[in-house]
């Protein structure tokens, strides 16, 4: 597959898919500022919630790991999200006193060892709680051949686990272990034109940096080309790499939602004071609530499949560059 | 959680609650002029305005906000042909503080400026999903009758 520039006819942003598997997808942004495309990769790296077990009630561990160090095994694995922005509360802002199934997943682990060979104890050994905000949320990502999961721990003969593991919604800014992303890979300008980064050599640039896997669909510069001072990238690689809580495209769909949402309440709470430049993007029938309005309402995209797009008729003004000149 | 006096009154009496509410910014303004005259609440109290600016010079204080923000907002309102300057910093890397600062040309207010830069970065992200979403749909598509074929 090819990268045409000819191909994209207005100027509004473009997205080109090169690849993408059961665990990550790989595109070109373009026709966005860096500034966009670098807040993307930010909150999908940092502010899409997810589960992961945040809480372990230890009863019996005779293992020879500590309690601690099997808390944090057990916080790094994987548990299905879909939908867990929606469905699940965060612990901190549910009604109830401590934890409760609006709000959390038990998961319970029970293993013991009794014969003379080491016994292995795998993520598929967690017990997921029924009682939960939705059908999947919660249960631990197994994508093995044997249907196993990540290993827990080793028992040798007599040795027991038996634990209650409560897991709750959080974003990757607290934990990494709430990161919906192993890695987000990034990139623009392979062949360094627009001098971002110095880089080192000894004897020459091009013999000493490998190009990289993008190089070849941009221009590399002309001998003699002077530098441009006022270019400005243009075209950012992204190489999105889930963990298996989240589909690829839903993790970018998250990401671009949790983005608006930041905004949205914020420009919700900036028109409770300005009523004239706020009140607009309040739904009709809230606007004589007084008090803050739930913004998510008014600013979700629509879903994956929804029938209002698939043609090129845009439905919000960035279609017509409101500034005029080329787009964002 | 321990009961708090001054949100028990208002049910008790609750034809005065209209005024209670108004009663209760004004205790958050004055509370805010004690700790720094020159700083006020706008409407969340994540935002701040900071002293010495007026209407069309302003720097807005955001809690909890970092380049993410900052970053995009920048550019967005740097994009409004009302907008003299915007500029965005974090002060200190420990203080989750971002403040951004925005100098129009009178009689488009700062504030103004600010928020057409929320509504457009709002816009701009609905475009990308989009624009995600047909690309993604076009990919699988493309996938599957190569798949058949
Ligand atoms: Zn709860």
């Amino acid at each position: 597959m090819d990268f045409d520039d000819d191909m994209i006819l207005d100027q509004g942003p473009a997205v080109t898919i090169t690849e993408a598997g059961d665990n990550f997808v790989n595109f070109a942004l373009q026709k966005v500022d860096l500034s966009f495309a670098n807040s993307l990769r930010r909150v999908i790296m940092a502010e899409i919630p997810i589960m992961a077990i945040d809480l372990v009630e230890i009863e019996v561990n005779s293992s020879v790991l500590p309690d601690e160090f099997l808390c944090h095994r057990l916080g790094l694995i994987p548990l299905v999200s879909k939908n867990c922005t929606e469905d699940v509360e965060y612990t901190r802002e549910c009604d109830c006193d401590q934890y409760c199934s609006r709000c959390s997943v038990t998961l319970s682990l029970h293993a013991k060892c009794t014969s003379n060979e080491i016994m292995k104890v795998y993520a598929a050994d967690l017990l997921v709680d029924h009682d939960r905000a939705n059908p999947w949320v919660g249960t631990p990502v197994i994508t093995d051949a044997e249907g196993k999961g990540t290993v827990i721990c080793k028992l040798r003969n007599g040795q027991e686990l038996r634990m209650k593991c409560i897991a709750k919604k959080g974003i990757g800014k607290e934990h990494a272990k709430w990161a919906p992303v192993a890695a987000v890979g990034f990139e623009y300008d392979p062949h360094n034109k627009l001098k971002h980064t110095d880089l080192w050599f000894e004897k020459s640039i091009a013999e000493e940096w490998p190009a990289s896997k993008h190089a070849e669909w941009e221009e590399p510069a002309q001998e003699g080309e002077r530098f441009d001072p006022d270019a400005e990238p243009d075209k950012y690689y992204f190489e999105v790499e889930g963990v298996g809580n989240l589909a690829p495209d839903q993790i970018i769909h998250e990401g671009i939602k949790v983005l608006q949402t930041k905004l949205a309440t914020i420009l919700n709470a900036l028109g409770e004071t300005k009523e004239d430049a706020g009140e607009r993007f309040l739904p009709d029938d809230d606007v004589d609530m007084g008090g803050r309005n739930d913004f998510d309402n008014g600013y979700t995209t629509p879903g994956y499949n929804g029938p209002s797009y698939g043609n090129h008729g845009r439905a919000t003004p960035y279609g017509a560059t409101p500034y005029g000149q080329s787009g964002y | 959680m321990a009961p708090n006096k001054s949100t028990e009154e208002p049910v008790a009496a609750p034809a005065s609650s209209q005024e209670d509410e108004t009663m209760e910014e004004d205790v958050a303004l004055q509370e805010a002029d004690a700790a720094n005259p020159a700083i006020y609440n706008l409407g969340d109290s994540r935002i701040q305005l900071l002293p010495g600016g007026d209407e069309f010079n302003t720097s807005f204080e955001f809690q909890k906000e970092d380049h993410t923000l900052g970053n995009a907002l920048r550019y967005i309102i740097m994009k409004n042909p009302e907008v003299d300057f915007c500029g965005y910093s974090i002060p200190h890397p420990s203080e989750a503080l971002m403040n951004i600062r925005i100098q129009t040309f009178p009689p488009y207010t700062a504030q103004e400026a600010l928020n057409k830069g929320f509504e457009d970065l709002i816009a701009l992200c609905d475009v990308v999903a989009d624009t995600f979403t047909t690309e993604r749909n076009a990919f699988a598509a493309n996938q599957e009758s190569q798949m058949q074929t």
